[in-house]
């Protein structure tokens, strides 16, 4: 009898020192719930109502997905957008691995470091002061793009103001395109790659192009497919720089959905029809990521 | 032949400095010229912009600093409580999924990881709603509550898999001593991962410094605002003085000094970053 009551007894009490552990979690869940978990659900739901965010939240089914096919202003945004992320793609994925093949193979390791740290150190700068440098770089009276054009005679252009020029000048901002961080991941994926791999395709008489695209691309595909996976994300849900230096103009020269949907919320609180746009992005986004997750992993592994 | 084959050689590898040190050049030109503007005053900026000229005028750091203060100092605590809450609930929350068994472990866990998955683009709209409800629109908690929760998800998974691959005799031993959960955590578990603590720190802060789109929405008062959006307000305040000509000389000033704090931050912990990087800390 005693035996078996205090046997219970210390059950009790490790059950209790168990439920420890969930205390310890608590902080961590009470916060995700709030504001990770609880967000995309009630953005899921609110895609469903029209909802002014004050007094008016009616259930309207499917009327907001139904809106976006006679949206102007979003059919023009896509048509931006798939502009925009085909360059920006291409080009954040091929320049860094050109720039990290220049560094991988250089002979001096003091040179190696260096531009490693020079390409990182931009980081530094803040995206705010970049952007707006951009905005000085391009401005039509006293900017540098125009002063350096000038020089060659070229008549001064309106860039951002220039309905037909905007977007392309969005597009190379990222000039010359060759971000520090993806330099340093592709080197991580070349550093891997063993030595006696380099020495075979030397011995064998394999050309630098040759060597290139039979060995080091297929050997980096998994930082390809990363970098490829983060720029999907980026590209698609980014409108930093439109909401700063356009506005998503002139016209809709340069709007992308993003900022479609920031200007429906917070300057018509149409919230429900934002959450609706929030929805259709998330679940393309969605999509193109599970795309580039099964591109064929190679086979020399 | 053979001193052709070694000229051929030195050739191609000054070649491969002459390009990359182009694109460094590249990378670098806009912020020399913003460092080199930061020193002109209006007239020496209208007939020569882009070379040094004399006198420097360092006045206009004082001038753009007075007008930037209070937003650096908003960021600086804002990013600074964001940043070590982020780092020690993760590393806490990590290091109990890592070290302990129980029910729900495995579940829990990749519930979390799951909202690596979800980008912020979906929870935009009903997170401004949610903080407006909360009563905590123009406050600095508007900022620093999300930025720990969502910073703590990459956080919690790269430092589970690294207490996971502690030895657990470790922990063992330092709970026979009779340290309680808290004191083996603080004493055993964190010395240890403290470059991987350092790098999640340089993430968040980076992050939440950089964060244009979330203080906009929710911060309007001036007094409260960060430094990325402060420094559209002090743009507009250099370009609304009646004067026809931005003075871009106290502007830019203005600019470099906003870089100051991460520029302080990368140099004393890039070190465990760019290792931390390189050495595969992100490999696919």
């Amino acid at each position: 009898m005693v035996d078996a009551a205090s046997s219970t007894k210390a059950d009790i009490v490790r059950g209790i020192r168990a439920c420890r552990f969930y205390v310890y979690l608590l902080p961590t869940f009470v916060l995700l719930g709030v504001f990770c978990f609880y967000p995309p659900i009630l953005g899921f739901l609110g895609s469903f109502y029209e909802w002014n965010g004050a007094n008016v939240k009616i259930w309207n089914g499917l009327d907001n997905f139904a809106k976006m096919a006679h949206d102007k202003v979003l059919i023009a945004s896509i048509g931006n957008l798939i502009k925009l992320a085909t360059f920006t793609l291409i080009t954040s994925i091929t320049v860094p691995l050109l720039a990290a093949e220049l560094i991988f193979n250089l002979r001096s390791l003091r040179a190696k470091y260096w531009y490693r740290v020079l390409l990182v150190a931009p980081m530094v700068v803040p995206g705010m002061v970049t952007l707006l440098l951009w905005q000085f770089i391009y401005d039509p009276n006293v900017g540098l793009l125009n002063a350096v054009l000038g020089v060659f005679n070229v008549p001064a252009q309106r860039w951002l103001n220039d309905p037909h020029l905007a977007l392309y000048c969005l597009m190379f901002m990222a000039f010359p395109f060759v971000g520090g961080i993806t330099v340093l991941i592709y080197l991580a994926g070349l550093n891997s790659i063993g030595q006696e791999v380099f020495d075979a395709a030397k011995i064998d008489g394999a050309r630098f192009w040759q060597r290139f695209f039979r060995i080091d691309v297929p050997l980096v595909m998994g930082q390809i497919k990363l970098l490829l996976i983060l720029s999907i994300i980026g590209v698609l849900k980014g409108y930093g720089a439109q909401l700063i230096l356009t506005d998503g103009g002139p016209g809709y020269s340069t709007m992308v959905p993003g900022l479609h949907m920031y200007h429906q919320a917070f300057e018509f609180d149409h919230l429900g029809y934002a959450c609706a746009l929030g929805l259709a992005l998330f679940l393309v986004i969605i999509t193109l990521t599970y795309l580039s997750m099964k591109i064929r992993k190679p086979e020399t592994e | 032949m053979r001193s052709w084959g070694r000229w051929r050689k030195r050739l191609v590898e000054a070649l491969k400095h002459v390009v990359m040190g182009t694109i460094t050049g590249l990378v670098f030109y806009p912020f020399v010229m913003l460092i080199v503007v930061s020193f002109k005053n209006t007239d020496q900026f209208m007939h020569n912009p882009w070379f040094v000229t004399f006198p420097l005028h360092f006045a206009n750091y004082p001038a753009a600093l007075e007008l930037l203060v209070r937003y650096a100092a908003n960021s600086v605590f804002v990013s600074g409580v964001s940043c070590l809450g982020t780092v020690f609930l993760a590393a806490f929350t990590a290091y109990v999924f890592a070290r302990f068994e129980f029910v729900g472990r495995q579940f829990l866990f990749y519930l979390i990881i799951s909202l690596m998955m979800v980008p912020g683009i979906l929870g935009l709209v009903p997170m401004f709603m949610i903080v407006k409800r909360l009563g905590l629109l123009n406050t600095y908690w508007a900022l620093i509550l999300p930025y720990i929760a969502g910073g703590q998800v990459l956080g919690i998974f790269l430092l589970r898999t690294f207490f996971s691959a502690i030895p657990s005799d470790l922990f063992d031993s330092a709970e026979i001593d009779g340290a309680g959960d808290f004191r083996t955590f603080i004493s055993v578990a964190m010395p240890l991962c403290k470059p991987m603590m350092a790098t999640i720190a340089i993430i968040s802060f980076h992050g939440t410094w950089n964060d244009l789109i979330w203080p906009l929405v929710v911060i309007s008062d001036d007094k409260l605002k960060t430094i990325t959006i402060g420094l559209l307000a002090f743009q507009s305040r250099f370009q609304s003085y009646g004067v026809a000509v931005t003075q871009y000389g106290p502007l830019f000033a203005g600019y470099v000094v906003a870089a100051i704090p991460l520029l302080a931050l990368f140099l004393c912990a890039s070190r465990y970053f760019v290792e931390g990087l390189t050495s595969g800390a992100l490999k696919a």
